[in-house]
């Protein structure tokens, strides 16, 4: 039997270990530190500072943050993207990932036909650009040359059109409903992997226990593959609190209409960069890029100890 | 408890023939083992008996009722899988109880029946605990127990015993074999190991490419197989063969000559003079000190000891190998020649179609 490594290594002079961690560590570490960590840490440093009209910095310890969460000038447009962004979530977790969930079931019915084909079909609009995505379904939705209201005359719902993406009132729900038509094959496929991954013989004692295909998949499928949809849940939180293209490119940094659409990366990036009338603060800007980083670490501790923890992985 | 009876199946994958017209009864209680190489077609034949695959052709009847268009919860069967497929996310009461909930069984019915299988196959202490906590072996007696609470007609065991270690496979086989002794059930058994076949079985059905060879009680099969297939799989080490040919018939008693052995004379009174023939003789078959028609020279090349006998392999006069099962302490030596003899009643004689030549030296 080969030496455990513990011993190799208690048993190594110490500048030679040193050595040793040095080049195995060393590459990665620099660079994780010169474009992840510095960053960061240097974002919260900026956050504790303003610059005044010459363009001098002064430290201002948490004053940002009181700005941003108590000032009514920043404070509301704030609290409107966190409220948008928290139903920007919502919606994936409830649409998106149900209809993954259940894609991927139907998915790995056995005996279907035209598996790849519809594989294929229901991932590629995750590979299409955003950019695309948001041109394409602003030219649909479109009320004066989309296809949108003509096709739904054509199967007798006209009457239910409505200009969506520019009311106030449904913009929000129909961005994320773009997301998660553009996003949906993701969940598809993670879940769709794991599906695979449970043993034939499991099915086939659950059919001669009985079950259907959809007790199967409900009693049988399901709780074997909650570790992924775990994963896939908390991989939409992240995503959706970082999100800020396809808002962008459909409504541009405005948000429209009113900030309906607003989120907080389209906050951030007006507050940063600035915007038509609005001057650019990076100060201020560091500041609601280090609340962003906390909202997702928050949900990311909150996931890991009331989750994570209690989610068991089945070998087979 | 219920009879099997098979007719006429089929099973085809695109061109290829999986299962080619079988015919099987089983009788009510009784224990039958599949048997045959890997790709015979044993485990798609008990797939179909459970109904997880369909037939091609051909009729299943389960107690006098023809099941082909039954769901498999609805055949009166239980199966026991090769990897236990048990369900890991419950324990193991609840794994055993899971079926009945959907096919309307009264809870405490339900319970009743986990108490019963757990006494009968000792699991009351593990009936809390998750598929993860238990041993291979124990696992194994859950799948069972699985089985057992659905008071199935027939029982189908698809080679439960190839996951465990050698000395769990010789216990468990030894439980399973008490199992059918208490419940009196009916038993449809795959495996590819002939031991357990021999030791399990009431009949043993040898399957091979599809179709079946011989079905027979375990030592009609040892003592008279069928045809060149079954003699060379059932046995270990396998039966050695010659190469033999019909010299001269004289009233019924033919004369075989070939490489490697003496010839000898053979009552058997379908054979005619250039007849193409396999003689067999299994290793425990042929001694030095014996006494028999059938004779053969050979060198010790190699020598297995096993302790309570040795496998010598010979080098004969054509220059092929054959075995010899030596038993007690004295064991040959590499480089020494020997000449082995075996009884009439144990020289196996096939035709040039593989078939058995039946001679009177057997009777």
């Amino acid at each position: 039997m080969p030496e455990p490594v513990s011993n190799i290594i208690s048993q190594m002079p110490r500048l030679r270990l040193a050595a040793l961690l040095l080049f195995f560590l060393g590459p990665a570490l620099a660079v994780y530190s010169l474009f992840s960590i510095y960053p960061l840490v240097a974002t919260m440093a900026l956050s504790t500072y303003t610059s005044d009209p010459s363009g001098a910095r002064h430290f201002i310890g948490i004053a940002n943050f009181q700005a941003l969460l108590g000032d009514a000038l920043w404070s509301k447009p704030f609290w409107n993207a966190f409220r948008n962004n928290l139903i920007f979530f919502a919606v994936h977790m409830c649409v998106q990932n149900p209809i993954g969930i259940a894609l991927a079931g139907l998915l790995s019915l056995p005996g279907l036909r035209l598996k790849g084909f519809y594989r294929t079909v229901m991932f590629l609009p995750t590979m299409l650009s955003v950019v695309i995505v948001g041109f394409s379904w602003n030219l649909i939705l479109s009320p004066l040359w989309g296809v949108a209201a003509g096709a739904l005359k054509t199967v007798c719902l006209g009457s239910l059109f409505a200009p969506w993406l520019g009311l106030e009132s449904s913009a929000l729900v129909t961005l994320s409903l773009i997301s998660v038509w553009q996003f949906v094959g993701i969940p598809m496929m993670l879940i769709y992997a794991a599906l695979l991954n449970i043993p034939d013989e499991l099915i086939d004692a659950a059919r001669v226990d009985g079950l259907g295909h959809f007790r199967i998949f409900l009693h049988i499928k399901l709780p074997l593959v909650l570790p992924t949809i775990s994963l896939v849940s908390i991989l939409t939180f992240v995503a959706n609190f970082n999100a800020f293209d396809l808002i962008y490119s459909v409504k541009g940094a405005l948000a429209g209409p009113n900030f309906a659409t607003d989120i907080l990366g389209t906050f951030f990036y007006r507050t940063f960069f600035g915007n038509q009338l609005q001057l650019g603060n990076p100060t201020m800007g560091a500041a609601v890029a280090t609340i962003m980083f906390f909202i997702i670490l928050v949900g990311l501790c909150l996931y890991l100890v009331l989750v994570q923890r209690r989610i068991r992985r089945y070998a087979f | 408890m219920a009879n099997l009876r098979i007719e006429h199946l089929n099973k085809r994958y695109g061109a290829t023939k999986v299962l080619n017209d079988i015919n099987l009864n089983i009788e009510d209680g009784e224990f039958v083992v599949l048997v045959g190489p890997s790709g015979c077609g044993k485990s798609t034949l008990l797939r179909m008996i459970a109904g997880l695959d369909g037939a091609s052709g051909g009729d299943i009847h389960i107690a006098g009722k023809l099941v082909n268009a039954l769901a498999p919860a609805e055949r009166g069967i239980a199966m026991v899988f090769q990897s236990y497929a048990l369900y890991p996310h419950m324990n193991v009461r609840k794994n055993m109880t899971f079926g009945l909930k959907f096919t309307g069984v009264p809870p405490t019915e339900r319970e009743r029946r986990v108490a019963e299988a757990a006494r009968m196959l000792r699991l009351e202490e593990l009936l809390d605990r998750y598929p993860r906590d238990l041993s291979g072996g124990q696992r194994q007696r859950v799948a069972i127990g699985r089985a057992i609470v659905r008071e199935p007609a027939v029982f189908l065991f698809d080679e439960p015993l190839s996951n465990l270690d050698a000395a769990l496979r010789v216990s468990t086989r030894v439980e399973i074999a008490n199992l059918h002794r208490m419940l009196k059930s009916t038993i449809v058994y795959v495996t590819h190991d002939q031991v357990e076949a021999m030791t399990l079985a009431d009949r043993i059905v040898v399957m091979n490419r599809g179709c079946i060879e011989q079905v027979g009680r375990p030592l009609d099969l040892y003592y008279a197989p069928a045809n060149l297939f079954v003699a060379g799989f059932i046995g270990s080490p396998a039966m050695n063969f010659f190469e033999a040919k019909v010299e001269r018939v004289e009233s019924g008693c033919a004369r075989v000559a070939g490489a490697g052995f003496r010839s000898f004379e053979l009552s058997a009174p379908s054979l005619e003079v250039g007849d193409l023939l396999t003689v067999g003789v299994r290793p425990e078959h042929l001694g030095r000190g014996a006494d028999g028609p059938f004779a053969v020279e050979g060198v010790v090349e190699l020598v297995e000891r096993l302790g309570e006998s040795s496998f010598a392999y010979l080098r004969r006069a054509d220059n092929r190998l054959f075995v010899a099962e030596v038993r007690g302490r004295q064991t040959p030596t590499p480089g020494e020649r020997a000449t082995l003899v075996a009884g009439a009643r144990d020289v196996h004689v096939f035709d040039a179609s593989g078939l058995r030549v039946s001679t009177q030296n057997e009777a």
